[in-house]
């Protein structure tokens, strides 16, 4: 199925400084297979400072992708260069690892350690061994996720949200130029996902950051771009407004479920609101950011009914 | 206060100069004595004060450190040697009560028996198990932060196999105590313990972190099996020969695993806990 082309459409200023902003990381033909599966197939992509997107649904290759970027997977084919510095080489990785703050999708804690002793530990990793010099630093990035007050509290004690800016902490450790986030907002309740999304905020000032969600609202409030990731490719790569222009003209609203939709759903005013190719004189509804996602990951689409 | 911090001392403090671990005692006495604080006050050059405050408050925000920790440092262990130490997954209790339980029933057994064989079959595993497991996805839950931070990851692996090592050895030598009546052969495990450990890592960045010391603990069990179907007396590892060859074994792959330290940067030995989640 080939979508119409997008309604032509002005870049606008924000935009048209992201496109022109010098790329800080860069992938070339990524691929790596894990047993029979092509976890990632060609995956090229380029990143600026602010913070990326990677949107996709489970098993897209997110995870995969981020382990590549973040040095902890090497890939079968292809290259990169993080800032500038090539991790096929041993400098290079080194040089990698030392710009580099990785928020794994399940971080893991020494259940004894309170958080100042789980932050000191990763800056330690991180080859701070002053003991004066870390401390001053891990005492930096608790105040920076606003939990100097529990610092003294075993991790086992705190709550999910308080567990995952300890590990956000952890990564900002020696204040890296690249910040990889892996699903960072799941399992958190609203509230603290608010909480979160405004420390993402403040860490994208002046570094990279690479953001792995599957909730596009997450990319809405906090993403300069999004790549959409589906079986191990890249399915679009852009701005969140581009993303949404996508589906302008594809997005119907209807009072039964529309067998020719690629996807559709009931809203809860009780009609369908669907997506792909509208018949003619379809009630056309604003596209929102979601619908684009949907529609970028075309094949991947399933039909929903309510 | 019993003590207090030497004018000399003090001074090389507010200067920035004092090296550890003087300054480690003089930030610890500091946060305690107020008249010591007042006698910095004092002290010369402002800038290097403040920095000496802000260490000093930075002290005073850490919590204190463990049993362990503390005790690692009093032995003279770097304290960010110690936290890495302290961190290790298989020195935690259950894992420590395990193997004593383990051997403690191994003793009892070779009493009863009346042979040693089953405690020298057993003991050169228990390192090769305890180092395979204080590393990889399995039992380190920050293995994933760990494989992609700056430190080597050989040097992670050998303090932590240090460690390991220390304590399984501690503990089997002192179950060979429990064994006077055996002399010398009640330590002939120490050799072939050292060889399936050196190996078991040797093997590991071609194998992985569990199919290698599981290769190596069912080839030492095969080859007990062997040298048992064929002798009467002493097993053949346990005789003057059987510890030159598990020596020259040792040194063998001590040096191999030296030559590819490299591999244990370069890509994670032993997976993700997930198998590698996409």
């Amino acid at each position: 199925m080939t979508p119409p082309p997008a309604p032509a459409r002005q870049p606008d200023f924000q935009e048209l400084r992201m496109t022109t902003a010098p790329s800080t990381v860069t992938a070339t033909d990524l691929s790596l297979r894990y047993g029979g599966t092509h976890a990632l197939d060609g995956v090229s992509l380029r990143l600026s400072r602010g913070v990326t997107g990677l949107l996709g649904p489970n098993g897209a290759g997110k995870t995969t992708l981020l382990r590549v970027l973040a040095t902890a997977a090497p890939p079968d084919r292809g290259e990169f260069t993080v800032l500038g510095h090539d991790p096929g080489t041993a400098a290079g990785r080194l040089a990698v690892r030392r710009s580099l703050g990785y928020l794994p999708q399940t971080p893991g804690f020494h259940p004894d350690f309170t958080a100042f002793d789980f932050v000191d530990y990763v800056a330690i990793l991180k080859e701070l061994t002053d003991r004066g010099a870390r401390r001053r630093e891990v005492r930096r990035v608790l105040e920076a996720v606003d939990l100097s007050d529990v610092r003294g509290k075993r991790i086992k004690r705190l709550s999910g949200g308080m567990r995952q800016r300890v590990a956000l902490a952890a990564a900002l450790v020696g204040d890296p130029g690249f910040l990889v986030l892996d699903e960072p907002t799941v399992g958190l309740d609203p509230e603290q996902r608010m909480r979160f999304r405004e420390l993402i905020a403040q860490a994208g000032e002046g570094r990279t950051v690479l953001l792995s969600t599957h909730q596009t609202e997450d990319v809405a409030m906090l993403c300069h771009r999004v790549v959409v990731l589906a079986r191990g490719r890249v399915r679009f790569e852009g701005t969140p407004a581009e993303l949404t222009a996508r589906a302008a003209g594809r997005v119907w609203s209807s009072t039964e479920r529309d067998p020719n939709a690629l996807a559709g759903w009931r809203t809860g005013l009780g009609t369908f609101r669907n997506i792909g190719d509208p018949p003619k004189g379809a009630d056309l509804l604003e596209p929102t950011l979601e619908d684009g996602y949907l529609l970028a990951l075309d094949s991947e689409s399933r039909t929903v009914t309510a | 206060m019993t003590w207090h911090v030497a004018e000399e001392d003090l001074r090389a403090y507010a200067q920035g100069e004092l090296a550890p671990p003087l300054l480690w005692s003089a930030d610890t006495h500091l946060t305690g004595c107020a008249q010591c604080r007042d006698r910095l006050a004092g002290a010369v050059d402002p800038v290097a004060l403040d920095a000496g405050w802000e260490r000093l408050d930075a002290e005073l925000d850490a919590p204190r450190p463990g049993v362990s920790e503390r005790l690692l440092v009093r032995l003279g262990v770097a304290d960010h040697t110690a936290r890495l130490l302290t961190a290790t997954p298989v020195l935690r209790r259950s894992w420590l009560l395990a193997v004593v339980s383990l051997l403690v029933t191994t003793v009892l057994a070779v009493h009863l028996a009346d042979r040693p064989v089953l405690f020298l079959a057993l003991a050169p595993l228990l390192p090769l198990a305890g180092v395979a497991l204080s590393y990889g996805p399995a039992l380190d839950p920050t293995y994933e932060m760990a494989v992609v931070a700056p430190m080597h990851g050989f040097r992670l692996l050998m303090i932590r196999t240090v460690a390991v090592l220390t304590a399984g050895l501690a503990f089997n030598g002192l179950a060979t105590l429990a064994l006077p009546g055996y002399g010398l052969l009640a330590l002939t495990w120490l050799l072939p313990a050292l060889a399936l450990t050196a190996t078991g890592l040797a093997l590991t960045p071609r194998l992985g972190s569990t199919l290698a010391p599981a290769l190596v603990g069912g080839a030492w069990l095969t080859l007990l099996a062997v040298a048992h179907a064929h002798t009467h007396g002493t097993l053949a590892p346990f005789t003057a020969a059987g510890q030159s060859a598990s020596a020259a074994v040792a040194a063998l792959a001590a040096v191999l695993l030296y030559q590819t330290r490299d591999r244990f940067d370069a890509r994670p030995v032993g997976g993700f806990a997930d198998g590698g989640a996409v």
